[in-house]
């Protein structure tokens, strides 16, 4: 009997400890819970910690109390200007309302579905109303700041809050980025001819400087040369007649004299004379008294 | 990361066993702790067959046993790169830093370890692949490192995030971010490209890099901030940014050009070096020599003057003598070195009749010197034949 009695009390403790884990349940930090009795909703948890439920009646649906993530994949968007972008944008956000959210989706899963239409149409919509420019340069944040707004309004009766959503990229197609790449290209090849162009007008200016500073030079120093020639040339003057000047007769003979024999000193002279002139005076006549002819050769 | 698994509703909750792990496996399923007592009571019994322990006593004692077992389990150990965060039934309740400490044991009280002191870093642009974080396999990623710049240009862009979880940040990074890493990098990527979308190529490619890692920075931060993330970015590193690989040769002949710019300037600076320096010397040259050509003159003139003053002096003091003397001498000297014909024509007809005179015997002159103070030989040539000439060098 007595193991029979001890055998009931075990079973019974058991099935009050089943009863008593069953009645309570833990929410942690990630979590939040709608408690559902008989399906319908009569409590919702979203502070962690233990709490409890009607054993076997209550029903607790955990739901994800991070935020969370939605990447969406790559789509092609046409800007206003008709320019086409392949857009890929990311998307994160929390649910707030833990019961419409059970009530409209019921599981990430379908959320999920569910804000990427949302967020692709708003993309679309967003960004089709801008330019290409304004999407990639100048209005980059407020264009997502819009597109979040949107993607709230419409997310709102699903209890969700959309924290964020961000264009990761907006790149071009791949025929209109072959296209940059010609352009860029081509820039460069003009760039490079004008810099070596640059190049080349630079030495022809340091070239035809050079060239001209080399003439400025060499006739400056010529033009300085012929003065200090003439300066030469007029000191010899001035000693010259300052010396002749004595006996303008003496000197004309003094001079001739050198003069011829500077003229005709030369080899290649050929005289003709005559005997009767003065030089040789003497040759006829050892007294020399001949009458005077003139005697220099002519 | 446990805690980082999509599974929605249900959350990766799992108990951290701690350093004396297992304790708290067996209490957790009812129905085997039933199976568990009795197969334990029974070993007891076999192992002490006098029964001693048996009965009430003994299973007392063993649910003592594992009430001790159950309390150790309480101890964890946090390393010096890591916080814990505890939990009382999934209530965050506090912080712990480094070393050993205790928690109630499961299920009122858990602890989730995270490394907060651990620099992690994301490379964005490139791939790590092999096993390990070594440079082996590094395979790039166009499709994340092609952007387009402000100016409608493209550039290709690597970097690298370091990032560390927050002092103190630990229970946001654990518990407000489904997908940390992923997270992390897809803002990453999207702040750099909001950046390089306002930058333009030149910029980019040349002094923009610490401005935007800057930026970036910023960016990323201040985004991770609105999550609520727990994470803190500690440094943005650019590592590539070159234009792309279709255009990057027309890139590099830019620089090419530039050089050759500077080599064509150069070449003409050297050229200007050498000519205009030469011009300089050839300037002194002929000054030199135009000074030298003044000396020369001035010094011959003052030296004619000299000596014609000097003979002027002694011509003065016999004039006639010296007048005859000299004209004597200098015919003299010119005769002895010229060819001569003496041609005898009293009706004084001149030379006519003789010519062609540059006929007449022109015989080379003998080359040996005579001396100077030698009497000149004058021939007499008499009559109308042509004299033969002798050349007498004085």
């Amino acid at each position: 009997m007595k193991g029979f009695a001890s055998g009931a009390a075990l079973i019974l403790i058991l099935i009050a400890g089943f009863i008593g884990i069953s009645s309570v349940f833990t929410i942690n930090p990630t979590e939040q819970a709608v408690v559902l009795r008989f399906g319908q909703a009569i409590n919702i948890v979203r502070e962690p910690g233990l709490y409890f439920k009607f054993p076997f009646v209550d029903g607790v649906v955990r739901i994800d109390k991070r935020i969370l993530a939605l990447d969406l994949p790559e789509q092609e968007v046409i800007a206003s200007d008709q320019k086409r972008l392949r857009v890929d944008a990311f998307t994160r956000y929390r649910v707030i309302d833990p019961l419409l959210f059970y009530q409209s989706l019921g599981s990430v899963e379908r959320a999920n579905e569910q804000l990427a239409t949302f967020v692709n149409s708003g993309l679309r919509r967003v960004l089709g109303e801008s330019t290409f420019q304004q999407v990639v340069r100048d209005q980059r944040t407020q264009l997502m700041g819009r597109i979040r707004e949107q993607v709230n309004q419409q997310a709102k009766g699903l209890g969700i809050a959309v924290v964020d959503v961000r264009i990761r990229r907006a790149d071009l197609p791949e025929a209109n980025s072959q296209a940059i790449y010609t352009r860029m290209q081509t820039e460069r090849q003009r760039e490079a001819a004008e810099i070596r162009a640059q190049g080349a007008e630079a030495a022809q200016r340091i070239r035809a400087r050079a060239d001209r500073d080399v003439v400025v030079i060499t006739a400056e120093a010529n033009r300085e040369a012929e003065r200090i020639r003439g300066e030469g040339d007029g000191q010899r003057n001035a000693i010259f007649a300052e010396a002749y000047g004595q006996d303008q007769d003496f000197f004309a003979f003094y001079r001739s004299m050198q003069a011829y024999e500077q003229a005709l000193g030369s080899n290649d002279t050929r005289l003709v004379l005559s005997p009767q002139s003065e030089f040789f005076r003497y040759f006829r006549l050892p007294s020399g008294s001949a009458a005077p002819a003139p005697a220099t050769p002519q | 990361m446990p805690w980082s698994n999509q599974s929605g509703g249900g959350g990766p909750w799992r108990p951290n066993p701690g350093p004396w792990g297992g304790g708290g496996s067996g209490g957790q399923r009812p129905p085997d702790l039933d199976e568990f007592l009795r197969r334990s009571q029974d070993r007891l019994k076999r192992v002490m067959p006098g029964g001693f322990f048996s009965g009430k006593k003994g299973i007392l004692l063993i649910v003592l046993g594992l009430l001790v077992v159950w309390g150790f389990s309480g101890w964890f150990q946090v390393n010096t790169s890591e916080q814990g965060v505890v939990l009382r039934f999934g209530k965050h309740i506090r912080s712990v830093g480094e070393g050993l400490h205790y928690h109630l044991p499961y299920p009122v009280e858990s602890v989730v370890i995270a490394n907060v002191t651990e620099n992690r870093r994301l490379e964005i642009g490139l791939r790590m692949e092999g096993a390990e974080r070594s440079n082996i396999g590094v395979r790039e990623v166009p499709q994340e490192s092609l952007m387009l710049t402000g100016d409608e240009n493209i550039v290709d862009v690597n970097f690298a995030v370091v990032w560390q979880i927050k002092p103190g940040g630990a229970a946001d990074f654990l518990f407000n971010i489904q997908n940390p890493e992923s997270t992390i990098r897809a803002v990453a990527e999207s702040a750099m490209r909001e950046v390089i979308g306002r930058s333009d190529l030149q910029f980019v490619l040349t002094e923009g890099r610490q401005s935007i890692e800057r930026s970036v920075h910023d960016l990323m931060q201040r985004t991770l901030d609105e999550y609520l993330a727990g994470v803190l970015v500690l440094q943005v590193q650019l590592q590539k940014v070159d234009p792309p690989a279709q255009v990057i040769d027309s890139f590099r002949d830019v620089q090419a050009a530039r050089a050759d710019q500077e080599r064509l300037r150069n070449e003409a600076q050297a050229y200007a070096n050498r000519v205009v320096p030469e011009a300089r010397g050839d300037a002194a040259r002929i000054l030199q020599s135009a000074e030298g050509y003044r000396e020369r003159v001035i010094n011959e003139a003052r030296g004619a003057a000299d000596r014609f003053n000097s003979i002027f002096t002694e011509y003065r003091k016999a004039p006639e003598v010296t007048r005859e003397r000299m004209f004597l001498e200098t015919m003299e000297r010119i005769f002895a070195n010229t060819d001569k014909v003496i041609l005898d024509s009293p009706g004084g007809q001149g030379v006519v009749p003789y010519l062609p005179l540059s006929e007449l015997g022109r015989s080379p002159r003998p080359a040996s010197p005579q001396s100077q103070n030698q009497q000149p030989v004058i021939p007499q040539v008499t009559g109308p034949r042509p004299a033969n000439t002798t050349g007498v060098p004085r």
